[in-house]
């Protein structure tokens, strides 16, 4: 059943790969989602036998590789963290693979898109059933891949393919990171298999490593390094900037890869490593650190972002910044069920956002939008669950993981818990703020679309476009915007009306509606509640000294509604900006114009890695390139090196001349050459 | 004084009996029945040659001396001679279908094809200087001939005129090389003037080993007494061409080896120099020179310079492991070079036969046939594995590395890579170039020659042990 | 010394007497044309003979190859002529083999001559 599981996707991709140019579109979209459909269920009953039951088991698939004292197998690692997971990317999986047949119905490459979404299915299911560091690297690897050529799936639009490069360069850096750890566990442990690692780590709480003349601590840096992998796949503070570019994807991208699954995989590969973190304390601190920075962080930046993707995608990164304070502060099983409910709720935001995108003919700006819930009730409905969902209303899924993390960081005795806490309520109050903004602007108020909608725009958003006397301030949306304008009249000439989606999208956006709603009541208990053992089964680890599960329900009860105020205060400041007062964000972004900016240019990372990392590299590159690669290497290898092959060429064919003399003259020579070299040599030995 | 004058044996002289017998033969036909005869002398010349092999191949093994001790018959000679007689063999098929088209049919080309054969098995058996001197006189005045068969021609007869005016002085010092060291060991005969010498060298034997060494380098074409190559094989027919790169490089290699192996094996150190040297500049000046070419018979002359030097990488070695490498180098050597002399007949335009490389534009579209084959040609001439060129150079490099001419070995390598240009050039342009006029279709001559040389090169991996065995063994008789 | 000196005069008076005879014949030989030989000279008997050519011409002047094949088919077999004598003076110690040896060689030549024939080198128009 798990080898079903894994290999089904994997088929679709080859079918769909390999043939699609044969079976045609239909085939592919439909042979790759029934296979996906099916991995699925298999999943849930997975789910339910491991979770609730007895099923954990390792199965063995082959060797991989034996090199020296390195053996790695290639094995399914079948626990219930391990399920969890399962459950989240089939499901998403096989619902985005449905919602992408409406979705990109227009679109001319279908089985290549399909193809790489199972392409993408099969390499997360590698990396969650991973059975070793060395396979979790692989599927590390193709789910980065997958990523890149989804985010890059429109290759003819340049900044699709920059943005790919993007994302596959900054997850580079990480990469790099994790390679190096794995390395490290390797020669601390002599093993990358887990049950290696985990059993030998236990011994190795003072092992030192020395690099540089110092002494490290090993597993601290064995963790910190592991970290830097997930802090790259995950868009965590620092190696963030690739995320919001990553929605230049199609939007069944961005719900399955950039929300739901491959972000996550930092949060699960900590989550799987927890035995190592437990023993490095002070990676911890620093993972709860950069999990509240990036929390915080960037709910700022999506308080004023204008692209509706990229406002979910600013969610995304500030939820994952969520799941990471709850792994540092030890609270592994309120990490994953955050990410378990999130891969819900935030999926139905995006395929919703796609509905909007779609009914709006791919407008995506949403200061050009709204009164759409009269025109797309639907999507209206399922966008204000997950919003609902995302911010934490009681009883929704996101209430019961956010509201977890948030009391664990409160409870939690790591030094940086104070900050955490801090940062995750503040981001609390702003993602409630974002998400309303998106609902009102896009939804409510008035109709800002159609060919007479020009003037009616202009009050909303553009208050930061006139208050700095038109200068652009902010580059894509500013110059994205027109351009939409005249995809726009071009359309329908402002007359048609959005529509709803087909069904085949709305059954998917029904279904995580449902689980937006319900994952966080039905599986609270077994998650973090009172059948945490029974349910996880020691697949995750927590230390002699960790009592964080326990210690979260003890907290006063003003942090435990402090979650919930946040919440109603964000809703209520949206509701009066965006419903009540709509001349007040104008006001306040003309007041404030140098935060304002900040904030719209994204706390100016992309312009600052540009100036330290991007152009040095690039001024680097052209250096090698020109000078060291063209001038020296090639001028002095191949090109000298050929030219000075044509230069004796032409000398030794100028020797042939034809005349009869010159070659016995140089008969004679040759003669004379080696009785002269004898002579001198002395003849006789 | 009265010693009785014994009736020689002339068992194991049987094939070049045949071959001398069967020229006279053709010789009076031709005179008799005058210039119609092309077609009866040349079927005849077939017969006789077939005739000739048939006899090297009923010899027993082992190694007879006839004639005073000048004339061995061994294996080393059985070996060399078999593929003297196939090169000699399929010239001539390659030049029925040309001499016609070009009005040559004249009977006296097979027959002195046929001497010129003859000449050969007798320099690949000479043991001592004056049957070798008869052998190779009485190739070269043939091929000299030969060369200047279309006597019409401006370039023909140029051809020819070089070749015999250098002949002549590469002939002369052959002697005078031959009578320094006639004078210095006191004997002609090989196996004499290595007990002579004793392992040791004076420098009057080196002298006259350096002139013969000059005699011998010119009728295999090695630098610095390759002048005249490029010139005769462009300028002479292309048959001709063939011809004279195929089976007398063979005979003349042969000669070579036997003479430094069998006269002056004690003084190795001394004769190696020379043999490295040429080598080296063979090599050097095959690769360099041939880039520059745009007629692909000249292109061809320089090839065949260039691989000269490879097969003496295994001489300079003076092992007998260097010798099987000289012997299979020349044997694979002579299947390539009929194949693209083959292949070269066939560019042909109607009754028009080119030569540039250029005619060879886009020739996988036209004749893909032609193309795939004289593409798996150039490869193995580049010494590509697994074709049967690669092998060549791996047994004559491992021999020079096993005698620790490390410098000789990777010197080939890279003259091997820088000859790649060109050849790769070529199978550029037939593959990658916009199609120029394509050519008139093989006739089924060189169709079968091409196919046969191609499959041999392609699929020599499945079994070299054949050749390589006998080469083995033949290389051991020498020593 | 003194004694050998004679001697050896002694061995060469043979040859003087030779010497002394045979230019006595060959100036009888030129005088006794002058005086007993009918004389009618004119300008083509005077010119010097020079092979069928002008004495005085231009140096570069054409020159018929037929010459040089004559000429070269002539020292061949001239050659060959030669190559007779050494087997002739010997022929007594060389038995059959050698006679048979020198019949092919002969045989060779009579082909080689069987063809200069055929090919109508022989034939000067």
């Amino acid at each position: 059943m798990y080898q079903a599981i894994v290999f089904l996707p994997l088929l679709g991709f080859l079918i769909a790969g390999c043939f699609g140019r044969f079976i045609g579109a239909r085939a592919s979209e439909v042979v790759t989602t029934a296979l996906l459909m099916v991995s699925a269920a298999l999943s849930w009953v997975a789910f339910f036998q491991v979770g609730f039951g007895t099923g954990a088991t390792r199965i063995q698939l082959m060797n991989w590789m034996t090199s020296g004292a390195l053996s790695v197998d290639w094995a399914l690692r079948i626990d219930t963290l391990t399920v969890v997971m399962l459950v989240v990317v089939n499901s998403v999986s096989a619902l985005v693979h449905l919602y992408s047949i409406g979705y990109m119905h227009e679109d001319p490459a279908r089985p290549r898109f399909f193809a790489y979404l199972s392409l993408f299915t099969f390499a997360m299911l590698m990396l969650v059933t991973s059975d070793n560091l060395v396979q979790m690297f692989f599927g590390w690897e193709g789910v980065g891949l997958a990523s890149y050529l989804l985010i890059g799936f429109w290759y003819q639009k340049e900044s699709a393919n920059a943005a790919a490069i993007k994302a596959f360069v900054v997850n580079r850096v990480g990469d790099f990171g994790f390679a190096l750890g794995i390395f490290l566990v390797f020669v601390l442990t002599g093993s990358v298999a887990y049950d290696a690692i985990f059993a030998k780590v236990g011994g190795l709480g003072e092992a030192t490593f020395r690099f540089l003349g110092h002494d490290w601590h090993a597993l601290t840096l064995a963790a910190l390094l592991l970290f830097m992998g997930a802090m790259g796949k995950s868009a965590q503070f620092l190696l963030h900037t690739w995320l919001p570019d990553a929605m230049e994807g199609p939007t069944p991208v961005s719900a399955l890869i950039h929300a739901a699954t491959m972000v996550t995989a930092g949060v699960f590969m900590v989550a799987r490593l927890s035995p190592v973190f437990e023993m490095a304390p002070t990676a911890l601190i620093v993972v709860t650190a950069i999990g509240a920075t990036t929390a915080f962080f960037a709910a700022t930046i999506g308080l004023v972002q204008n692209d509706i993707k990229r406002v979910i995608a600013y969610s995304t990164c500030s939820q994952l910044g969520y799941m990471f304070v709850a792994l540092g502060v030890g609270a592994y099983s309120a990490g994953i069920f955050h990410l378990f409910t999130h891969a819900f709720f935030k999926a139905l935001l995006f395929l919703g956002a796609g509905s909007v995108i779609h009914a709006m003919h791919h407008e995506q700006d949403i200061r050009n939008m709204g009164g759409l819930r009269k025109h797309i009730p639907f999507t209206a409905a399922v966008m204000a669950i997950g919003t609902l969902a995302l911010t934490g209303f009681p009883f929704t899924a996101g209430y019961f993981s956010k509201d977890a993390i948030i009391e664990a960081a409160y409870a939690s005795k790591n030094p940086a818990h104070s900050f955490a806490f801090l940062a995750t309520v503040i981001a609390a109050f702003m993602t409630s703020f974002y998400s309303w903004r998106l609902y009102f602007l896009t939804f409510e108020g008035k109709a800002r679309w159609g060919a007479d909608a020009h003037s009616l725009h202009e009050g909303v958003e553009h208050a930061g476009t006139a208050a700095q006397g038109g200068h652009g301030h902010d580059a894509e949306p500013a110059s994205a915007a027109p351009h939409h304008h005249d995809d726009h009249g071009h359309h329908g000439d402002g007359h048609h009306a959005p529509h709803e989606s087909p069904l085949v999208m709305l059954i998917p956006l029904g279904l995580l509606a449902i689980g937006a709603v319900a994952a966080g009541f039905a599986f609270k208990e077994a998650f973090i509640g009172h059948s945490y053992d029974a349910f996880w089964k020691g697949s995750l680890f927590t230390g002699q000294g960790n009592t964080i599960l326990h210690d979260m329900h003890e907290v006063p009860k003003w942090v435990v509604w402090s979650p919930f105020v946040m919440m109603a205060l964000g809703f209520a400041l949206a509701f009066y900006m965006y419903i009540v007062n709509t001349g007040a964000p104008r006001r306040l972004a003309e007041a404030n114009p140098l935060l304002y900016r900040f904030l719209l240019n994204k706390w100016y990372f992309d312009e600052l890695y540009d100036f330290l990392f991007v152009r040095p590299a690039k001024w680097l590159g052209r250096f090698l390139w020109k000078t060291g690669d063209g001038r020296i290497i090639d001028g002095l290898g191949p090109d000298g090196i050929s030219a000075r092959v044509v230069d004796i060429t032409n000398r030794v064919v100028r020797i042939q001349t034809g005349f009869v003399y010159h070659y016995a003259f140089a008969m004679l020579i040759g003669v004379a050459a080696l009785v002269t070299w004898y002579l001198l040599r002395g003849g006789a030995h | 004084m009265n010693a009785p004058f014994v009736m020689p044996a002339l068992g194991p002289i049987l094939p070049e009996l045949v071959l001398a017998v069967g020229a006279l033969v053709l010789v009076l036909i031709g005179a008799l029945r005058g210039e119609k005869s092309y077609g009866l002398v040349n079927g005849l010349a077939f017969v006789v040659l077939a005739l000739a092999a048939a006899a090297l191949v009923a010899q027993p093994a082992g190694k007879v001396l006839v004639f005073g001790d000048s004339f061995s018959v061994d294996g080393f000679a059985r070996i060399m001679k078999a593929i003297a007689l196939l090169g000699s063999a399929v010239a001539l098929v390659l030049s029925v279908d040309y001499l016609r088209r070009e009005n040559l049919t004249r009977f006296e080309y097979p027959i002195l094809i046929v001497l010129a054969t003859l000449g050969m098995m007798m320099m690949i058996s000479a043991n001592d200087l004056i049957a070798l001197y008869l052998g190779l006189e009485l190739q070269s005045l043939a091929a000299y001939v030969i060369a200047a068969i279309h006597r019409d021609n401006v370039r023909s007869s140029e051809a020819g005129l070089k070749y015999f005016v250098l002949g002549a002085l590469s002939s002369g010092m052959l002697l005078y090389g031959s009578s320094l060291v006639y004078g210095f060991a006191g004997t002609v005969s090989f196996p004499g003037i290595a007990a002579a010498l004793q392992g040791q060298s004076s420098l009057g034997v080196i002298l006259g080993l350096v002139f013969v060494s000059a005699g011998l380098a010119f009728k295999i074409s090695a630098v610095p007494f390759h002048m005249w190559t490029p010139d005769v094989y462009e300028g002479a027919p292309t048959p001709v061409a063939a011809f004279f790169a195929a089976a007398p490089k063979v005979a003349a290699m042969a000669m070579t080896v036997r003479i430094f192996i069998v006269a002056f094996p004690g003084i190795v150190g001394d004769w190696r120099q020379i043999v490295v040297f040429i080598s080296i500049a063979s090599m050097a000046l095959g690769a360099f020179a041939a880039i520059g070419q745009r007629n692909i018979k000249r292109l061809m002359a320089y090839s065949s310079i260039g691989h000269v030097g490879f097969a003496l990488v295994g001489l300079a070695a003076g092992t007998a492991q260097g010798v099987n490498g000289v012997i299979v180098y020349m044997a694979i050597y002579v299947v390539m070079t009929l194949g693209t002399f083959a292949i070269i007949l066939g560019m042909r335009r109607g009754d028009t036969y080119v030569e540039t490389i250029d005619d060879l534009a886009g020739l996988s579209r036209s004749q893909p046939f032609m193309a795939y084959a004289f593409g798996a040609i150039l490869f193995s001439l580049t010494g590509i594995p697994p074709l049967a060129g690669f092998f060549a150079k791996f047994y004559v490099f491992a021999a020079a590395i096993e005698a620790k001419l490390f410098a000789l070995a990777v010197i080939g390598v890279v003259t091997s890579v820088v000859s790649a240009y060109y050849y790769l050039r070529i199978v550029k342009i037939m593959f990658f170039d916009e199609p120029a006029q394509s050519f008139s279709p093989l006739t089924p001559a060189l169709k079968t020659v091409i196919a046969v040389s191609t499959i041999a090169i392609a699929l020599f991996w499945l079994a070299p042990a054949p050749l390589v065995s006998a080469a083995n063994a033949a290389a051991r008789s020498l020593f | 010394m003194t004694q050998t000196l004679p001697n050896l005069l002694n061995d060469y008076l043979p040859l003087g007497i030779f010497i002394a005879v045979s230019g006595v014949i060959g100036l009888a030989l030129l005088i006794a044309p002058f005086a007993v030989a009918f004389k009618s000279p004119d300008p083509e008997k005077l010119s010097a003979y020079e092979c069928g050519f002008n004495a005085f011409d231009d140096a570069r002047m054409k020159f018929d190859v037929r010459f040089y094949l004559v000429a070269i088919l002539f020292i061949i077999f001239d050659l060959e002529v030669a190559f007779l004598f050494p087997w002739a003076v010997a022929y007594g110690d060389l038995g059959w083999a050698g006679f048979w040896s020198m019949m092919v060689f002969l045989g060779v030549l009579t082909i080689g001559f069987v063809y200069e024939w055929k090919k109508g080198a022989l034939e000067w128009d």
